[in-house]
């Protein structure tokens, strides 16, 4: 179940605000190197599409996204910042599984999991005193959410782990697209941020 | 019959291709989804290839389903991306949705299924390229600089940031090969200097979403510049110009002043000036005259006095009592160092001037060293005045690698007050004085000629003179230990050393008893004792065996060794000529030519002279014996 709690603030108030295109400039900043580690797939060489579970069983799949981009701002930024917090947990049972698996090169993904994680950190952070400013409430972890994650610990490992890892390259696409947007709304003085 | 042989033929060959034909008709070829692109994040088209096929008539058909669905769906629409492809519109495309599509390819004869593919629409975006291009040309202090400037594609829709776009453009003149890129981040003009002028430009621009793929390029703007002088070609024209008038003001100057500037750069060089010479002499061509106007009366200096020449002076202080006569027997270089063969019959030194003497370097010997030595005591009863060379020298004698004890005993003269020292020198010649007159000999010795030094005697280890004044060179070391290893190397005085003309007098044979015995022509000097600061005491040896301090050799005449050298033992080890050496022992005796191998003694076996000293205690049979060591060293008596 996904609530919203728009009543601490209007839309419009949060709009003009250029403290929080300030604020959103930094984590899209900060996410856009994120996604981009992550967008580099050289590490996960794909097993084939027909070996892959379905992405929807990404554990995440429960989050409604908008159907459309005239989505509301806290919306999105509620999005953005469950979607961050549903990952916080399963960053930290890739990061252990890293090392153990049987790919040549899994040192590297062991810190490039860590690099993931500490971006994940300082994004949530941001979005933390964004929401705080904003005064959305955020989205409860659903119950099926946790269930899901719990349910990540199946063998096999690799397997897992990079179906795992496609998941999460979806879901930091999201936070990054919702992010942009709610950067270009913020800045409708400057339209040529857009 | 052959009629209808001929008309079934035909037939057949009619019939047959179009059975035949239809006999290759086959299911389709395997068809190929080539791509799928999304130009704005919200709809996608998907295109295929199409296999062979098969000689029918074939259709194609797309069939997708989502992730999380098994319904299957069938493409909405065929034609509005064109022919082979499949257009999903807004209302289909669901984002960050995997979409699993296929194609199928059917005839009359069957179908064929290509491989699934799948598909997420925010991967694969693909923009359209940027729209109304302009370019233009501007003005600038510096130049005329092209201003390019563009609008996103119409499809994607960056006004609301759900695409964000970033832009590249590129230019060239239009005959070059190579274009120029440049990124232009998210703006959507760019200026482009450093134009050539006159020239036709090209430009182009692309664009790319944040996670997509770069759009195509857009149609070539061209752009003319018109012409103009670069302001920075101007300036080095200027430059140019400037300098260049410059250089010829300046070559204008050198020129009027040619001649002082010559004489400033390149001075005249002095010619030559002989005095006397005369150039129209030479001229004339007489060279003779010419050098012979040279020639200075005055030179070369002629004197009869050759002597006034030489500058190595032994000055010999000479106690009044004696009397030196020189005797002319023989010019010996008084220090010299040098051998020389005296072809008299004064023959017999030779065992002294072997260069295969061992050799160290004296420990004590100091060459420099002007301390005061002991004043050698007189001789008495001589004629002569032998004097010790060295006396009880308390001078230690410094570091063994001093240069080598060069210092000479000479057991004449010497005197290191050569240096003016102190008077405390007194140094007897080497020429034995005779009763009758004696000329003092003074010679001064130069400090070249004891590199060493003065390490004269004093504090030196007396040198061994042999016959004829021949003065080996003595080099004493010194053992730390007990001091009392003389090293003795009977040393040729080289050239350098050698100017000295010290007469050989004729010498008594008395015994100075403490010192150096006088010398004759033929001068031993054996060593009488080693004093107890560890020097030898020499004293010439007359080769009549007179004296006390004859060497008592049991042969007929007198057996001299040769001193090669004291080994770490304090054992002197004597030269042996004959080869009566043992192994290891340097008991040699050196021939002289045309002289009596005489050996020297280096010590006197068991003399009890009147006055004591006894330079040694090696027994002479020693060496007879070939053992060849005189052991010095526990019996040095001292004066």
């Amino acid at each position: 179940m996904i609530y919203l709690d728009n009543t601490k603030h209007s839309s419009k108030s949060f709009l003009v605000d250029t403290e929080v295109y300030v604020d959103i400039n930094l984590i899209i900043t900060a996410f856009v190197l994120f996604h981009l580690s992550l967008s580099q797939d050289s590490h996960f060489p794909p097993m084939g599409r027909v070996m892959m579970p379905r992405p929807s069983m990404c554990h995440t799949s429960s989050l409604q996204i908008p159907k459309d981009k005239e989505a509301s701002e806290n919306e999105l930024i509620s999005l953005a910042r469950s979607l961050l917090l549903a990952w916080n947990d399963p960053l930290l049972l890739l990061s252990s599984e890293a090392p153990t698996l049987p790919h040549p090169s899994n040192g590297d993904i062991s810190s490039k999991i860590r690099e993931l994680q500490d971006y994940s950190k300082s994004l949530g952070d941001g979005l933390d005193i964004l929401v705080n400013k904003v005064g959305v409430k955020l989205f409860a972890l659903s119950s099926a959410l946790k269930k899901n994650t719990s349910a990540m610990k199946r063998p096999p490992a690799e397997f897992n782990f990079h179906f795992l890892m496609s998941c999460f390259r979806r879901d930091s696409h999201k936070i990054d697209s919702f992010l942009k947007v709610l950067r270009c709304r913020a800045t409708k003085m400057r339209p040529e941020t857009c | 019959m052959m009629w209808r042989d001929v008309g079934v033929t035909l037939i057949l060959s009619l019939i047959l291709p179009v059975v035949a034909q239809g006999a290759r008709h086959t299911p389709p070829g395997k068809p190929k989804l080539t791509s799928c692109r999304s130009p704005d994040k919200e709809t996608f088209t998907c295109w295929w290839e199409a296999g062979s096929d098969g000689g029918r008539p074939t259709t194609y058909s797309l069939f997708y389903h989502k992730e999380n669905s098994e319904t299957v769906y069938e493409c909405p629409d065929y034609h509005t991306a064109g022919a082979n492809s499949c257009f999903f519109s807004k209302n289909e495309t669901s984002i960050w949705v995997n979409y699993n599509i296929t194609v199928v390819a059917t005839n009359a004869l069957g179908n064929n299924f290509s491989d699934p593919v799948d598909v997420d629409v925010v991967y694969i975006v693909q923009p359209h390229t940027p729209e109304n291009v302009t370019v233009g040309v501007l003005e600038d202090e510096d130049g005329p600089f092209l201003r390019v400037s563009w609008e996103p594609p119409s499809k994607a829709d960056t006004r609301s940031g759900w695409i964000t776009l970033i832009y590249e453009l590129r230019v060239k003149l239009e005959e070059a090969e190579e274009w120029e890129e440049h990124r232009a981040g998210q703006q959507k003009m760019f200026n482009i200097f450093s134009l050539h002028s006159g020239g036709v430009y090209m430009v182009q621009v692309r664009c790319k979403p944040d996670h997509g793929f770069w759009s195509e390029w857009s149609t070539a703007s061209y752009v003319i510049v018109p012409d103009y002088i670069p302001r920075e070609r101007s300036m080095w024209i200027l430059i140019a110009v400037f300098s260049a008038f410059i250089f010829l003001i300046l070559t204008w100057i050198i020129t009027l002043n040619r001649s002082s500037v010559k004489h400033c750069l390149l001075p005249p060089v002095p010619g030559p000036k002989i005095k006397g010479f005369d150039q129209q002499l030479l001229k004339k061509g007489k060279p003779e005259e010419v050098f012979n106007s040279l020639v200075v009366q005055s030179f070369p200096p002629r004197s009869t006095d050759y002597e006034d020449l030489l500058v190595e002076y032994l000055e010999v202080y000479v106690n009044e009592k004696q009397e030196l006569m020189p005797e002319g027997k023989d010019l010996q270089d008084v220090g010299c160092l040098k051998s020389k063969s005296q072809s008299d019959n004064d023959s017999g030194r030779g065992s002294c001037d072997s260069h295969t003497l061992l050799m160290e370097k004296c420990g004590g010997v100091e060459s420099k060293d002007e301390s005061s030595y002991e004043e050698p005591e007189l001789l008495q009863g001589q004629a002569g005045s032998w004097e010790r060379l060295e006396r009880g020298d308390s001078q230690v004698v410094d570091t063994p690698d001093s240069s080598d004890g060069r210092v000479k005993t000479w057991p004449l003269v010497f005197s290191p007050s050569i240096h003016g020292s102190s008077d405390n020198h007194h140094y007897g010649t080497l020429e034995m004085p005779k009763q009758h007159s004696t000329s003092e000999i003074t010679y001064s010795v130069p400090d070249h000629l004891f590199p060493t030094s003065t390490s004269f005697p004093h504090h030196h280890h007396p040198e061994y003179r042999d016959s004829l004044g021949e003065y080996s060179e003595y080099r004493c070391s010194r053992s730390p230990s007990t001091g009392v290893a003389y090293h003795w190397e009977a040393r040729h005085p080289t050239q350098a050393h050698s100017n000295f003309n010290i007469r050989n007098l004729e010498r008594q044979k008395e015994a100075t008893g403490l010192g150096l015995p006088p010398s004759r022509s033929m001068e031993y000097v054996e060593v009488q004792k080693v004093n107890q600061e560890n020097q030898l005491v020499l004293k010439p040896l007359s080769s009549h065996g007179r004296g006390p301090f004859q060497v008592q050799f049991g042969r007929a005449g007198v057996d001299y060794s040769k001193v090669n050298g004291v080994n770490n033992d304090n054992v002197l080890l004597l030269q042996r000529q004959r080869e009566m050496a043992e192994a290891g022992q340097y008991c040699n005796y050196r021939e002289k030519e045309g002289a009596e191998a005489e050996r020297y003694p280096t010590q006197q076996q068991g003399k009890t002279t009147k006055d004591g000293p006894v330079a040694t205690q090696l027994q002479e049979s020693t060496c007879l014996t070939t053992s060849g060591y005189v052991d010095t060293a526990p019996t040095m008596p001292t004066f």
